[in-house]
């Protein structure tokens, strides 16, 4: 091994020539130990602190305790807008930049120091979080502060070097700044904004209960309503119209979600007139939060309140949202009165027969289902096998769209398929995820021998069949090749960019909510699966290989 | 196809909303009418919905 330090050649005191002899990553490779190594230490902190046991503390650690887990998400949603746009809109200056970078190795002696700053700050945090020291609280929480701060820079410096940063930062020109503010305005509008929407709520909730109990007289005698405790609802069952029912949350969302479509898609809008769809999404959106407070009230009378106030309750506001924002886009597409292009409205394809239908389909599908069975279950979701139909039928009227993909697989594929098993098993003892017995698992065994056969069948078919396919279509059939191209029909199944199985298989693993690593790194093997001979069968048969195998699992250890 | 700041608007648009739905699963709340546990279903939903829609108009 030579011993020369790096950037310079054995008695000449020149600048090297790269050498090969020292491990150096490319640059990619580096942001990805870089996120890998942030995420594992950012779960380790999440799942030991809690900023909130500072929220009674004064001075530096109250702002932690208030501000904490904020800066925490600013500087998360900082690194992804910034991330994210920065390889959309300069990915020729990233790319030049990047193959200056393997020039340099990995500096092993900043890491180290990475570690004791770290080992220092979660020194410090076990004295104010967990001992709950008070005396010289300040000087106590400033240490912590730059502790952390000093092992994210370290971090950062050990793996990319301090002039690729800076030429990153000159590539992307003001994008730091735009992600800056973007990041910190969602930062003080989620912490402040929730309080001043309080506030506005209260006169809303009124008109809320005024609607609710009209659509309920139509349907029942003998209201009981309240408007100054504002309970509403009948002899058997009534529910307490909150500020958070007022429906402002909807109209927040509706809101936000046609001023940046018009904006977007000003060119294709006709003006003044596509305004007017604003006021009339937010106006049906409103009447439709009234109508589902009267149609819970009307559910829990009819004697099935579990239903009621769970499902029904957390999935209907969604449902509304969703249907009032496409009913919104099909509008200014279809209706040639807010359409700027009137002529275009003959030429558009039925939505099964375009390359994206034929992939998103299935999952939109399977996603519907899923919201709708959840939106008429209790604790238990026993409309599971809705899922199953809707994503085979589905999948049945796309078919012809399959036939040109390759459906083989060879020996890898269910060996990947395990290894994503017992990847899952282990991340989810490991952190603890779902502990003890769970409670559906019993739920189910002790239902009528008949209902629990049809229940457990139709929850291992849809996990080994409708699932995998319907998945693998939408996140490595269509996602990972759109992030490569936006016509990625055309793109090859073997084509392959770090950013685009990362970003397919994030988004993968967040869609399986607590077990988001594990569902992170289950789209990374199934992005490799597919990618490595260029074909859609091998990553569905490893999905559907860890799905039986957890399913057995589940069965067995009831677990 | 249409552009903003030089990226896709259909890109743009669909991570945006796939930023709103992951933020609003590390951002939750108990709140009543949108329930924040189950919005990311809900927004890829929405963004899966957004995709087709915008598809058909280039057959794509």
């Amino acid at each position: 091994m030579d011993s020369v330090p790096a950037g310079l050649v054995r008695g000449q005191g020149q600048p090297s020539v790269p050498r090969i002899c020292r491990w150096s990553p490319s640059f990619f490779q580096r942001v990805l130990l870089l996120v890998l190594l942030f995420v594992a230490e950012l779960t380790v902190l999440s799942l030991w602190l809690d900023t909130a046991s500072l929220s009674q503390s004064t001075g530096f650690l109250g702002i932690v305790g208030d501000w904490g887990a904020w800066v925490l998400r600013f500087i998360l949603g900082f690194a992804a807008i910034f991330g994210t746009f920065a390889w959309l809109k300069h990915k020729a200056e990233i790319e030049r930049i990047s193959s200056k970078v393997e020039q340099t190795p990995i500096r092993w002696r900043l890491l180290a120091v990475h570690f004791l700053a770290m080992a220092a700050f979660a020194g410090l945090s076990s004295l104010i979080f967990v001992d709950g020291r008070s005396g010289r609280a300040d000087l106590l929480g400033t240490s912590w502060f730059a502790a952390g701060i000093s092992a994210i820079i370290l971090g950062g410096l050990a793996f990319l070097p301090r002039a690729i940063w800076a030429g990153l930062v000159r590539a992307t020109g003001y994008l730091w700044a735009y992600a800056l503010i973007a990041a910190l305005s969602a930062c003080v509008v989620g912490n402040m904004g929730g309080r001043w929407l309080w506030k506005a709520a209260t006169p809303a909730s009124y008109l809320t209960f005024e609607l609710t109990r009209r659509f309920l007289s139509l349907f029942v005698s003998g209201i009981v309503a309240n408007p100054e405790k504002m309970m509403l609802g009948t002899q058997r069952f009534s529910v307490n119209i909150a500020p958070g029912c007022s429906g402002l949350e909807g109209v927040g969302l509706i809101l936000a979600f046609g001023v940046l479509w018009l904006l977007l898609f000003r060119r294709e809008c006709r003006f003044p007139q596509s305004l007017i769809l604003i006021p009339f999404g937010v106006g049906l959106i409103f009447v439709l939060n009234a109508m589902r407070i009267a149609a819970l009230i009307l559910i829990g009378n009819a004697g099935a309140q579990q239903i009621a106030l769970s499902g029904f309750h957390s999935q209907v506001g969604w449902m509304a949202f969703d249907a009032v924002a496409v009913a919104f886009c099909c509008a200014i597409q279809q209706v040639s009165w807010f359409t700027s292009r009137p002529q275009e409205r003959q030429a558009l394809a039925r939505v099964t027969e375009t390359p994206t239908g034929a992939f998103l389909l299935p999952f939109l599908a399977l996603l519907t289902a899923g919201i709708v069975a959840k939106a008429f279950s209790g604790s238990f979701e026993w409309l599971y096998p809705l899922r199953f139909f809707a994503a085979a039928g589905m999948l049945s009227v796309c078919r012809r769209s399959y036939v040109g993909l390759t459906w083989r697989c060879d020996w890898l594929a269910p060996a990947i398929g395990t290894i994503v098993f017992l990847t899952w098993i282990g991340m989810d003892h490991l952190l603890n995820l779902n502990p003890g017995v769970d409670p559906r698992v019993p739920t189910t065994l002790q239902a009528p021998r008949l209902a629990k056969g049809i229940w457990i069948t139709f929850r291992v078919l849809a996990a080994v069949i409708t699932v995998p396919l319907a998945e693998e279509l939408a996140f490595r059939g269509y996602l990972m090749r759109r992030f490569i191209s936006a016509n990625f029909n055309c793109v090859s199944f073997q084509s392959f960019s770090w950013f685009a199985l990362l970003a397919s298989s994030v988004t993968f693993g967040l869609l399986h909510g607590g077990n988001w690593l594990a569902g992170s790194v289950a789209g990374i093997l199934f992005g490799f699966a597919v990618v490595r001979r260029g074909r859609i069968g091998d990553a569905v048969v490893a999905h559907a290989t860890a799905n039986a195998l957890l399913a057995t699992y589940v069965l067995i250890f009831r677990s | 196809m249409r552009k903003f700041l030089g990226i896709s608007v259909e890109l743009v648009f669909g991570l945006m909303l796939l930023i709103l739905g992951s933020t609003t699963v590390s951002w939750a709340t108990a709140v009543p009418e949108i329930d924040p546990s189950s919005g990311l279903s809900a927004l890829a939903l929405l963004a899966g919905a957004v995709l087709v829609i915008r598809a058909r108009r280039r057959n794509n």
